[in-house]
């Protein structure tokens, strides 16, 4: 039987490897001997000799072309917040009521380890990608990325680390999903004990996650190397745009932090398999919480910091002037970059760790709030007296202010040593850390989806559908996170399927927040699709009309001419100039509030460097 | 023409070894995590297989040969190590092994006859 399933496996990976030779071979034919011969080559005529790209699936598979791979990021992102969305939703549904009644107390657990990870790994560093790949090349003037194949290459990673991390959910004999949560602890994680977690599940989640490790780095590398080789002579880093700054500092914490996660993660896998004492003899279970807040705190700011960038570049557009205090927030983003090596064991503070230790993490901590604030404010000090147009990016970019205030404060108080012995594990700090994660972070997201929507598929949104998913999300959010703060107070401890029946009010209102999130979600998944595949098209190379205030970026320079360039077809519908709702409200008060907004031009340095 | 043009000679923005480079990575994991020898040896033989035919197209290496035998010889450095030192994971050591002789044989067929044929072409 075992020389059976041996045998298979050979001849099924033999025929898998000829299969992509001869695949291979036809391209290569294909490509080298078109122009010869003709046209005779497969699947290919002279019409694409001089095209850029195959057509068809073969130019999905095959691109490098940093555009298309920030899609292909961005179609990824979507779907993993699709597949995170609708686990938590189940969850939620089973915290409606105090028992176990709708799925099994391992199931929730299952789901709550896959929860985290996807929104994680899958989403949230993926899509920040996505508007990185496509954007960062036509901010700095770039042709394309540094090395265009090795960003395919961290881009394909991706798909085989989420079939690895979701593979316990697939019908696989003998293997179950991991349910160590997403910090992954020794000795749980390590599979000791009485428990099922030795699961070769755990091992396939652990491979996976080590992938999208390996695929951010690469990714990071190609950042770094882009923003500091392939600027254009104009850009210079006294005029580099904020949003490449953050692309920066975030790579330069992801080769930092990555790699490390990579070796702790093959450290557990070898405890697991091989029977190296890692986390069992040499450190300890201590070690492993070292080694993984070492890289897990500096990733709230790989997942902050562009999103942070998202907004600093896209609330000025709507708020009519540039970004105040632009060198500030350079700096904050410097700033929280080197703190953020230095707060890890904030998370540790109930490990009984020395209190000499831990008062110099809580210090750290502490500090890192400074430079957050000096964001918030000059986001705030950027609209005050603005010509405001509430648009749906900007009302995302308002949202994400707001929330991020609320989770950022809530953060400050865990920071504090007496504070988060009280409330370590609690609700509380779910509460505080979504906030973050989705009243800030995905928030900044959808600020950047529809702010470019226009931009990336020459089509307008459906900007009531655009207006309801914020509000949907934006109720749905703070009632479902504000009400686990509540839950923290009282004493709700995390990563239960069951509570006590003095819960049950609390619980049924966040239940109710993220079905209103899920509706919201749903709305825009409608509008997004819809939108794309018949949206009206835009005809205008400004469609924000950001010119009026001379706050055009270059990316809208590139979208003009693309728009300039491409040839007519003449079949299309009428010529309709499609702008968001917010635009109406502007156009009344541009003519006669333009002298009186108080928003007026800054001087001339901030000019210069906001560009 | 080129000896052996990247497909970027008529498509710039396209490249067809990225996808089987990310796939080889996982699949030489798995093969070597659970000792699944086939795994591990076709994985590896499609990662560096494929890196080799990237470092070609882009032009960081001349012959296909000889990147194929460098990365040939990597495999049998850390096939070594896996199978004859105190790590002692044996089998899995021969599968890297065995995946380094069939890159090098690959290799050598390649410049026998395939390099020829498309000159001849």
């Amino acid at each position: 039987m075992e020389v059976n399933g041996q045998l298979a496996l050979t001849v099924l990976m033999g025929i898998f490897l000829i299969a992509v030779a001869a695949w291979l071979a036809r391209v290569e034919d294909w490509r080298s001997y078109t122009p010869l011969a003709g046209g005779g080559a497969v699947g290919s005529t002279e019409q694409y000799v001089s095209e850029e790209k195959p057509s068809g699936v073969i130019r999905w598979l095959t691109t490098v072309d940093h555009k298309d791979i920030g899609i292909l990021y961005g179609a990824y992102g979507l779907i993993a917040f699709a597949v995170g969305g609708l686990m938590v939703v189940v969850m939620r549904l089973e915290l409606a009521d105090p028992a176990s009644t709708l799925i099994s107390n391992t199931f929730y657990n299952s789901l709550l380890t896959s929860h985290g990870i996807t929104m994680l790994f899958l989403f949230g560093t993926p899509i920040i990608a996505a508007f990185s790949n496509y954007f960062i090349p036509l901010l700095i003037g770039a042709d394309d990325m540094a090395f265009p194949r090795i960003n395919a290459i961290a881009f394909w990673l991706l798909p085989p680390a989420a079939l690895l991390i979701w593979a316990g959910f697939f019908p696989i004999p003998d293997v179950i999903p991991a349910q160590t949560a997403w910090t992954m602890y020794t000795p749980l994680s390590a599979g000791a004990g009485s428990g099922n977690q030795m699961n070769a599940g755990v091992d396939l989640m652990l491979l996976g996650l080590h992938l999208s490790g390996v695929s951010a780095t690469m990714g990071a590398i190609n950042f770094i190397a882009t923003i500091f080789t392939e600027r254009n002579e104009k850009v210079t880093w006294a005029n580099l745009d904020i949003f490449s700054w953050t692309i920066l500092t975030q790579s330069g914490l992801i080769l930092f932090a990555f790699p490390l996660l990579g070796s702790a993660i093959l450290m557990l896998l070898l405890d697991r398999n091989f029977g190296t004492m890692f986390f069992a003899v040499d450190g300890g279970a201590i070690l492993w919480q070292h080694l993984f807040w070492f890289f897990g705190h500096p990733e709230v700011y790989i997942l902050v910091l562009p999103p942070m960038g998202i907004v600093s570049l896209v609330l000025p557009r709507f708020a009519g002037r540039r970004l105040f205090g632009f060198k500030f927030v350079v700096y904050s983003t410097l700033a929280i970059g080197v703190l953020s090596f230095g707060v890890w064991a904030h998370h540790m503070f109930a490990t009984g760790i020395d209190p000499r230790l831990r008062a110099s993490f809580m210090a750290v901590s502490l500090a890192i709030a400074i430079p957050s604030a000096v964001k918030t404010f000059n986001w705030i000090t950027t609209m005050w007296n603005g010509k405001i147009r509430l648009t749906t990016p900007m009302l995302f970019c308002i949202g994400f202010v707001s929330n991020f205030i609320i989770g950022g404060v809530t953060g400050v108080f865990l920071a504090s040593i007496p504070v988060d012995l009280v409330l370590h594990d609690t609700y509380y700090v779910v509460g505080h850390f979504h906030y973050i994660v989705m009243g800030a972070i995905a928030f900044a997201g959808f600020a950047g989806i529809y702010y470019w929507f226009p931009l990336y598929t020459g089509r307008m949104y459906q900007v009531t559908l655009g207006k309801w998913h914020f509000w949907l999300s934006m109720v749905g959010t703070n009632l479902t996170f504000f009400v686990m703060v509540l839950l923290g107070y009282g004493g709700m401890p995390r990563r239960y399927a069951t509570y006590l029946p003095q819960f049950a009010t609390l619980h049924q209102i966040a239940t109710v927040g993220a079905l209103i999130l899920l509706a919201g979600q749903i709305i825009f998944v409608w509008n997004f699709v819809q939108s794309w595949l018949e949206g009206p098209k835009v005809e205008d190379g400004d469609p924000w009309d950001l010119a009026d205030d001379d706050l055009l970026t270059s990316e809208w320079h590139w979208f003009d001419r693309k728009l300039q360039t491409a040839v007519a077809d003449g079949g299309e519908e009428e010529a309709e100039l499609a702008t968001d709702g917010g635009e109406r409200i502007d156009d009344s008060q541009s003519s006669s509030d333009v002298s009186s907004d108080g928003g007026e031009p800054v001087d001339e340095t901030d000019v210069a460097s906001d560009e | 023409m080129d000896e052996a043009p990247g497909l970027s000679d008529q498509y710039r923005t396209a490249s067809p070894w990225p996808v089987f480079v990310a796939l080889g990575i996982p699949i030489s994991e798995l093969g070597l995590l659970f000792d699944l020898f086939p795994l591990a040896v076709g994985g590896l033989l499609l990662f560096t297989g494929s890196v080799a035919g990237m470092l070609r197209e882009s032009g960081y290496v001349k012959s296909t040969m000889w990147s194929l035998a460098v990365l040939a010889g990597i495999l049998f450095v850390f096939g070594g190590v896996l199978a004859f030192t105190d790590v002692n994971l044996v089998t899995r050591g021969y599968a890297v092994i065995v995946a380094g002789v069939l890159l090098l044989v690959g290799g050598v067929v390649f410049e026998l006859f395939v390099r020829d044929q498309r000159q001849a072409i």
